[in-house]
């Protein structure tokens, strides 16, 4: 297939369809590579993202070499590839299709293709491999339909004016010529728990165009007039395909073990959502008018934190499940980056800025809704208590390092956050106010303990953690959280630390130390539009400006951003598409236009 | 005895009901009983599913009063002979009931008789309901004798 090393594509090829469950990634070759079901976390049934051979895949394409472009059509997530080969042009409009009435399949992938102009002869082949590939599919006709099932999933191939359908060993397929205005479509129906619904054709281009219909009306109640307006609705709609439809919480990523190093083992499972993103998320979608997801994330966050209040874990299943025990999947990683884990075995570390940032949540939550519920309101106390009790112990920090705990200052800072913002809600009357001159004791403590303790007169910076010398990007966070005045002379001194020693180009690294794991990763994207944030926080809205301008050329044809980006190639490195990193591209966005005007 | 085969059904309906759920979760069969009974009446999933959990506890009922025919016919009521009767009714499901005689009446699901272009909107079930998942017939059986068995002891008691 067209571009492809080891079977591979770059990472910045795929673009992403969904339906609010579940997400799928589409090559720029028109291969559906990565789709779980039947939800998000579910086990892959194209899975040859991570593995080429074994992991499974839907490849529509043409037959002879070709050229290919692609879009979002305007203000969706409906993906629209145009082939173009010797003999002609064909388009290929893939979408996850949302219910439009009339019972529809479980879950729905559709693909729609169109000549354009000349004649193209394209194939296509399903080839599902079930529970990440570690079982082929056989396909048998129900009813006249292609169906293949394993346990509770079950999926079947509908096809029309697609060719004559040939099946062989765990795949189907066929070819057929398209001619100008002709059209073909197909449709991988998906059943969990329950018998198939096969689709009429009429119903599938229905439904299609009515997925395109309804994420223009989405896209039109967002709110956002300022500049970058198309990328920070990219990025919008981005999210929106992260955020779980049945519960309201949002994934970190669409996908696991997309490695942070090409051959190394940095490879995670982000299809989980932290509370730490609270407030990050919270801010951008409030921003964007999404009142409605937001108050859906929040809810979702105190309803899932509910077996472990006070306490609150890492992160927690998009179905509010605490469990995520961490396992390593026979698939051959992307690129052989392996393991392929499943499950994230951060879920019960000790990383103390979750509190700052889900309490500053809280806060953005109380100020729109004027106010919190009592029973809200008294969880948040009790956090803010907790906080007061752990914050002088050592944690795993923001980065989730897997060496010894340590004094993380970006941690220290939030915990301070933490509880400024409980002592404003408690004096605004939305938290039970008891403890409040414990919070405002226990916030003079930490903060005197940040700055005796977490500022290097020689870096003029304050430093990754107590006792050494080295400056980390999450610092970056201290402006956008409030940890002091934006232009405190100790926070300008760090940003510029940052980005002295971290930024190559307009690309943020994380840290330059230890973190417990072998070998290195890229740039981080979130970090590189922190940076942005806190520069136009500061009031040096030029060179924000300038940044965000660099920023946004290096995502990829159709907007979107991975975890990290490669610094001297410009690959695309970690999870796609990327929560945090279309987050930070957005409060960014939203920080240079608030500092401008 | 006829109360007694009631309640036994009514009762004996749960606990198919539920034994089917459970072999559904741990993915033995994608049979929904209620799904299928409730798509011959409307196409919204939410409703069909509400109408088809009630339409699959009046037929309970109705085949209950069934048992207590052939209960009083025969001058047999007890748990081990509504088991057996059940075992009856669990291939008479799978082979005729649900395979044959639901896709002929059901309006949404294809049948040998739907041309080229009409295509099925559900699943057919198949001889012995395979399609839904090999292991569907062992757990209609399994789901039916103790439904069987439950009408049995029920009117057993009441007699």
């Amino acid at each position: 297939m067209n571009g492809r090393s080891d079977g591979f594509l770059p990472i910045r090829d795929y673009a992403a369809i969904g339906d609010g469950r579940t997400v799928a990634l589409v090559g720029l070759d028109g291969a559906v590579d990565w789709l779980c079901l039947p939800d998000i976390d579910s086990p892959s049934v194209f899975g040859a993202l991570l593995d080429d051979e074994r992991g499974g895949r839907f490849v529509l394409a043409p037959s002879a070499m070709h050229s290919s472009v692609r879009r979002y059509l305007p203000e969706t997530n409906v993906l629209e590839t145009t082939h173009t080969t010797a003999t002609g042009t064909v388009r290929v409009t893939d979408a996850l299709t949302l219910p439009h009435g009339g019972l529809t399949p479980y879950r729905e992938l559709a693909r729609r293709v169109e000549g354009v102009d000349g004649s193209v002869e394209m194939s296509w082949r399903v080839e599902p491999r079930f529970a990440y590939g570690s079982k082929a599919a056989v396909f048998r006709r129900h009813g006249g339909i292609p169906v293949a099932a394993d346990g509770r999933v079950a999926v079947a191939v509908s096809a029309w004016d697609a060719g004559d359908v040939v099946a062989d060993a765990g795949a189907l397929g066929a070819s057929f010529t398209t001619s100008p205005a002709s059209s073909a479509v197909l449709a991988l129906s998906v059943a969990d728990q329950e018998p198939l619904v096969f689709p009429r054709r009429g119903d599938v281009e229905r439904r299609l165009e009515g997925t395109i219909a309804s994420w223009r009306g989405w896209a039109a109640g967002r709110s956002y007039d300022g500049p970058w307006r198309d990328v920070v609705l990219r990025s919008a709609l981005a999210l929106k395909l992260l955020v779980f439809a049945p519960s309201g919480a949002i994934a970190a990523a669409a996908t696991t073990s997309l490695p942070e190093e090409i051959g190394g083992g940095r490879n995670w499972d982000y299809r989980f959502s932290w509370p730490r993103d609270a407030a990050f998320t919270l801010q951008a979608f409030l921003s964007l008018g999404c009142g409605q997801e937001a108050s859906a994330f929040f809810s979702w966050l105190l309803h899932a934190s509910q077996l472990t209040h006070p306490r609150l874990q890492v992160l927690y299943r998009l179905n509010g499940g605490a469990d995520a025990e961490e396992r390593e999947l026979a698939l051959r990683g992307y690129r052989g980056s392996a393991p392929v884990r499943a499950g994230n075995g951060a879920a019960h570390q000790l990383q103390l800025d979750v509190y700052g940032e889900v309490l500053s949540a809280a806060a953005m939550y109380a100020k729109v809704n004027g106010g919190l519920d009592r029973d809200h309101g008294r969880r948040i106390a009790e956090i803010a208590d907790l906080v007061c009790d752990l914050w002088r112990e050592p944690d795993a920090g923001i980065w989730e390092v897997r060496s010894e705990p340590s004094h993380f200052v970006q941690s220290k800072m939030m915990c301070a956050v933490a509880l400024d913002r409980a002592v404003a809600l408690a004096e605004a009357g939305h938290l039970p106010s008891r403890s409040v001159g414990r919070w405002q004791e226990e916030r003079r403590a930490v903060r005197a303990f940040v700055e005796a303790n977490g500022f290097s007169k020689t870096k003029q910076s304050y430093v990754r953690a107590v006792g050494d010398d080295e400056v980390d990007a999450s610092l970056l966070l201290a402006v956008s959280a409030g940890y002091d005045d934006p232009k405190a002379p100790r926070l300008t001194a760090t940003v510029d630390a940052v980005r002295r020693e971290l930024a190559r180009g307009p690309l943020v690294q994380r840290y330059a130390g230890e973190d417990g794991l072998e070998g290195t990763d890229g740039a981080f994207v979130a970090c590189s539009f922190w940076l942005v944030e806190a520069l136009a926080l500061q009031g040096r809205v030029d060179e924000a400006s300038a940044l965000m301008e660099e920023l946004i050329a290096l995502g990829n044809d159709v907007g979107l951003y991975a975890e990290e980006i490669d610094g001297a190639s410009g690959a695309f490195l970690g999870n796609l598409p990327q929560g945090l990193s279309h987050l930070a591209l957005i409060n960014a966005a939203v920080a240079i236009e608030g500092a401008a005007s | 005895m006829i109360w007694g085969a009631l309640v036994g059904g009514l009762v004996g309906t749960v606990v198919l009901t539920t034994g089917l759920r459970a072999a559904s979760e741990l993915g033995l069969t994608r049979m929904d009983l209620p799904f299928l009974l409730g798509t011959a009446v409307s196409v919204d999933r939410a409703r069909a599913k509400l109408i088809g959990y009630a339409l699959h506890f009046v037929f309970g009922l109705v085949f209950a009063l069934g048992y207590w025919v052939v209960f009083a016919a025969t001058g047999v009521s007890n748990a081990w002979f509504g088991a057996l009767l059940g075992l009856l009714h669990a291939l008479f499901a799978g082979t005729a009931l649900v395979s044959v005689v639901l896709p002929v009446v059901h309006p949404r699901m294809g049948t040998g008789f739907d041309a080229a272009g009409d295509a099925p909107l559900l699943e057919p079930p198949g001889f012995m309901l395979v399609n839904y998942g090999r292991q569907t017939q062992l757990a209609m059986i399994v789901a039916h004798i103790a439904y069987g068995a439950i009408v049995g002891g029920f009117a057993s008691l009441a007699a």
